[in-house]
């Protein structure tokens, strides 16, 4: 506020909000993915963020805090989210899918309340918090301002991830499978797919990313209870103004929420709690089925 | 012989057993002491909820075995889940239908407000506050039926104050949890350093969103207008992120940084020794310091039991027990507006030594201690150095200033 | 079809209900008095939900934005201005609906999800109003020991006055429901192309829909003002709109008093549950997906289709169009 900010910030702003905008990414890309195959606006998928995030603690501290340890959380959390979501996806979800979404809404808020408490019960209420391998410590200087290692690798990751999710699901037969049942499953049933089995697969990959998500955030922030709030409503957000089921839009929302706010906090920081909010009123009001084509 | 000497004793035993039924008889109103305990059992605040309830059952060990006015005190537990309406059901529940003597408790300012005035005043309930910082608790919304065991917003930052206005810190930039204890700390804070040092510049304010997970973007606009001083207004789980940034940003390197409870154990525990040092922080209570027995002995007590050191709440808990059981023994029964006459003035012992129950504002007079954040190879984490120790009379505002707000 | 007149049994029970309730501050303890108190205002919250869900089709999600906005209203005027309290009071509500017509206007143009979510994000904007704007509201400390008419003080007093209000509001909104409006309402419910081919106005019936469960909804607001002295922030978190949102599910969205009876539930599990475990909501949690699995239609629902089978048995044609969820 006080001085124009100089070009400098102003580019470091943007590196930072486009490395905040990845993780957003991931998460959002994950409960997208299930909204356009399956059609459950899943609002466990905050827990199952959390869930990732405790569990590359287990993980990471069980290892010795070893720089292994970190690569092995990275992997491991969003293994033990899928067995998780696998287990839900059996035995609830898919007695579930012909029900209204409103139905399907109220059964994953239930389900979400279920795994609040029972992180709660597993890994208690202790702050916990996980330290990135020695590499991916400290900070570089780009353009005169320190900007941490860590922001700097998940701006390598998140395009990684959007790259990987884009060939699933257009190089393989599971992704094309997938999206043709989005669209029409009683087509791709009939052509004799076992359906059951895509759902899911495509269930538990939407999930994977959503520890994925928890794993790569927890070193940058303390892991707690409480987590799964405040990302839930971010990341419905987000997929909303992207376009309901449109992983393209997933990743312009996240952009567009993370580099806004980072950018907003140069110009106008005490008005970066209203921006997400008022983004999608806006783009709500002028594109009533968000950004890029929806498949609601 | 032997057999008189049997006969003896034995008449001498019955006699005693009826003493000791006509005494039970004698005090028929001899009863327990029922403490209802409003405080987050869930969500992030758990940790403080946790440790203060841990401290409170230990503390009753002790004063149990003794007894209080013949009695014992027992409590009940709920979770208000950091919510003000299950807060006030809670606090209610506990006063109308569990019929307790005392409420104690409570993480969340807007609980402890809400409760204070309307189950405390309204139904004439001593309440004390062991964890919720706000200073309106004991001042502006201060009245006859509340009481607060911990130190506040106006305390830690006058006692920080009054250490950084000798220091060279001239251009101040505030940062914190857009929320009223962010900014309570910041304007009591501000506040009293302009008036102990006229010279210091604010400037420049960021605020960010409770529990916003990427805090390098506010960092990076900090930095760029190099204060000499940031004042993080910050607490609870949302004060692991703003020492993680700092120490992946890099910015204690350049810039001198105060933070009220930065030197808390249990915030600096998780970041082991990836904490940054150098940050000056605010406590009322370190499980280290000072080395008096009466706090070793507390500290091994409470490992014993529970496998961690004893943190802030624990220490707030174990001291609100002590002013229950010695503010009814001093009283001599139970009733409600004796005890609030005898808690009032009254001092108790703590591991740190005696702690006054101030009877203006029914405020507890807790030295404030000062420290900066080292890391110690001994507890594998950042611990408190260079501890400065403000009493409680420096840092709290006076009688006249407390009632005169109150009007 | 137009409802019979006369006093069915249901009603009479009802009724009936509603007047022994009265007479509880005599008999029943004063936690028990405010329990029930509590359970009134929620109730009523749930119901006033239930006219936009259940009978009108709308996603709501966040309807405790006017429950805040009419809580709010009263307790701003009241502490803040010199206005009689009763002017407060009475303010809460208008202000309620006023801020549905607005905040209305924009989602009634948008379909299920997407209303659902520009609803959340103005309704957050209503709720970070409340977080920040310090000097007015105190922030997230709330405003607490609001002062009301001599009239209202004591536990029994507040007990009557909300038992009244209530009273009024659900036979408003009964009355609301049988009128031709509401038959409207649950035929663009059930099927809005049709409705909209047979030159209804979609849009404008919902909206004066989300008006009126607005209005109720402030009211809510303001008799918790009046039960518990206090406002805070929380009021207008999306969280408590999610559960008034389960207490609708839990008591059966199709039927009158179902939320009423979910909203009781859940206040009942909070408290004396919560006496127990600090893991109630993880029951909450079961009880809703066993909910959802076995009796989608709620605990009321699951009555209701007994007695219309028994009327279809006995040869009377069922009434209202009570469908299946899901």
């Amino acid at each position: 506020m006080e001085a124009a900010p100089s070009l400098a910030s102003f580019l470091s702003q943007l590196l930072v909000g486009l490395s905040r905008a990845m993780i957003l990414f991931i998460v959002a890309s994950g409960l997208s993915f299930i909204l356009g195959v399956l059609r459950v606006p899943n609002v466990a998928h905050g827990s199952l963020y959390m869930i990732g995030a405790f569990a590359a603690h287990s993980i990471a501290t069980a290892l010795g805090g070893h720089p292994a340890g970190f690569w092995a959380a990275m992997a491991g959390a969003p293994l033990i989210v899928g067995a998780v979501s696998l287990a839900a996806e059996r035995l609830l979800f898919r007695h579930l899918y012909e029900r209204e979404h409103l139905m399907l809404l109220l059964f994953t808020f239930g389900l979400a309340l279920i795994l609040g408490d029972l992180t709660k019960m597993t890994w208690g209420a202790d702050y916990r918090s996980i330290v990135p391998p020695p590499a991916l410590q400290g900070s570089l200087d780009v353009l005169g301002t320190a900007l941490p290692r860590y922001n700097l690798f998940l701006l390598l990751v998140g395009p990684a991830v959007a790259l990987a999710l884009w060939a699933v699901s257009t190089k393989t037969r599971f992704g094309k499978i997938a999206r043709a049942a989005a669209v029409d499953r009683e087509m791709v049933g009939a052509i004799g797919i076992n359906v059951s089995w895509v759902f899911a697969w495509a269930f538990v990959l939407g999930c994977v990313l959503a520890g994925l998500g928890g794993a790569l955030v927890s070193p940058t922030i303390s892991v707690t209870l409480g987590m799964d709030h405040t990302i839930i409503i971010e990341a419905f957000l987000i997929v909303t103004i992207g376009g309901l089921g449109n992983i393209g839009g997933a990743l312009v929302g996240s952009l567009l929420f993370g580099v806004t706010q980072s950018l907003g906090v140069l110009v106008l920081p005490q008005f970066a709690i209203v921006f997400p909010y008022l983004a999608v009123v806006l783009i709500l009001t002028f594109k009533p089925t968000g950004l890029l084509r929806s498949v609601w | 012989m032997k057999s008189g000497r049997f006969i003896s004793r034995a008449l001498l035993g019955v006699l005693a057993a009826a003493l000791a039924v006509a005494g039970i008889n004698g005090r028929a109103e001899a009863r327990n002491i029922k403490v209802g305990i409003v405080d987050t059992y869930s969500g992030p605040p758990a940790v403080f909820g946790n440790d203060a309830l841990n401290g409170f059952k230990m503390a009753l060990e002790e004063i149990n075995r003794q007894g209080v006015l013949g009695g014992r005190i027992e409590f009940v537990t709920r979770d208000d889940k950091f919510k003000v309406d299950i807060g006030l059901n809670m606090a209610k529940e506990l006063a109308l239908k569990e019929n307790v003597d005392v409420i104690v408790g409570v993480v969340n300012s807007g609980v402890a407000l809400a409760v204070s005035d309307a189950v405390a005043k309204k139904e004439k309930l001593p309440f004390f506050t062991w964890m919720a910082k706000s200073a309106n608790i004991t001042g502006k919304a201060g009245h006859r039926y509340v009481f607060s065991t911990t130190e506040n917003t106006a305390m830690a930052t006058k006692a920080a104050a009054t250490v950084l206005a000798r220091k060279p810190y001239k251009r101040i930039w505030v940062a914190g949890d857009d929320y009223e204890y962010g900014h309570a700390l910041d304007d009591s804070f501000t506040h009293s350093l302009k008036q102990l040092q006229p010279e210091v510049e604010f400037i420049g304010r960021t605020w960010w969103k409770l529990g916003e997970p990427d805090l390098v973007p506010y960092f990076t606009s900090i930095q760029a207008a190099k204060p000499d001083l940031v004042h993080f207004c910050t607490g609870g789980a949302s004060m692991a992120n703003v020492l993680k940034t700092i120490q992946a940003t890099g910015l204690h390197r350049n810039t001198a940084i105060y933070i009220h409870t930065a030197i808390d154990y249990a915030v600096l525990k998780p970041l082991g020794l990836n904490a940054p040092e150098g940050v000056m922080g605010t406590m009322d209570y370190l499980f280290y310091y000072p080395e008096l027995s009466s706090n070793q002995k507390f500290v091994k007590d409470f490992q014993a039991r529970y496998k961690t050191p004893p943190g802030f709440p624990a220490y707030h808990a174990w001291m609100t027990a002590q002013f229950i059981a010695e503010g009814f023994r001093k009283a001599g029964k139970i009733d409600r507006e004796a005890f609030i006459d005898a808690v009032e003035g009254l001092k108790v012992d703590s591991p740190v030594g005696k702690v006054e129950m101030r009877a203006c504002d029914h405020q507890a007079v807790l030295p404030i201690l000062f420290g900066t954040t080292r890391i110690s190879q001994e507890h594998r984490a950042a611990v408190a150095t260079d501890i400065l120790t403000l009493r409680g009379a420096e840092v709290m505002p006076t009688c006249e200033e407390v009632l005169g707000a109150r009007k | 079809m137009r409802p019979e007149r006369s006093l069915s049994p249901a009603r009479l029970w009802a009724f009936g209900l509603w007047l022994a309730l009265f007479l509880t501050p005599l008999a029943a303890g004063r936690f028990t008095v405010y329990i029930l108190g509590v359970i009134l205002v929620t109730g009523l919250l749930a119901m006033s939900l239930n006219l936009l869900v259940g009978h009108g089709g709308a996603y709501q999600f966040h309807h405790g934005a006017f429950y805040g906005v009419g809580a709010y209203t009263a307790a701003l005027l009241i502490t803040k201005t010199s206005l009689p309290a009763w002017v407060g009071l009475a303010a809460g509500p208008a202000a309620a609906a006023a801020a549905g017509l607005l905040i209305g206007s924009l989602c009634i143009r948008l379909n299920k999800l997407y209303f659902g979510m520009i609803q959340i994000s103005l309704g957050s904007l209503l709720w970070i109003l409340a977080l920040r704007w310090y000097d007015l509201t105190n922030g997230d400390d709330g405003i607490h020991g609001i002062p009301l008419p001599e009239i209202l003080s004591g536990s029994g007093p507040t007990f009557t006055f909300i038992l009244l209000v209530v009273g009024v509001c659900l036979l408003g909104m009964h009355r609301i429901l049988e009128s031709p409006f509401g038959t409207t309402l649950r035929a663009i419910r059930d099927n809005p192309q049709r409705c909209a081919a047979v030159g209804i106005n979609v849009r404008r019936h919902q909206l004066a829909a989300i008006g009126i469960a607005a209005f109720f909804a402030g009211v809510a607001g303001v008799l918790f003002v009046v039960l518990e002295g206090s406002v805070f922030p929380d009021m207008l978190f999306w969280v408590l709109s999610l559960e008034i949102f389960i207490m609708c599910l839990l008591g059966g969205w199709f039927t009158f008093f179902g939320p009423m009876v979910g909203a009781a539930i859940i206040v009942l599990l909070r408290t004396v549950v919560g006496g127990y475990t600090e893991y109630w909501t993880l029951i909450l949690g079961v009880v809703l997906i066993l909910l959802i699995f076995f009796l989608p239609e709620g605990l009321m629902g699951v009555g209701h289709r007994l007695r219309v089978y028994r009327h279809r048995a006995a040869g009377a044609p069922s009434r209202g169009a009570d469908r299946a969820a899901g």
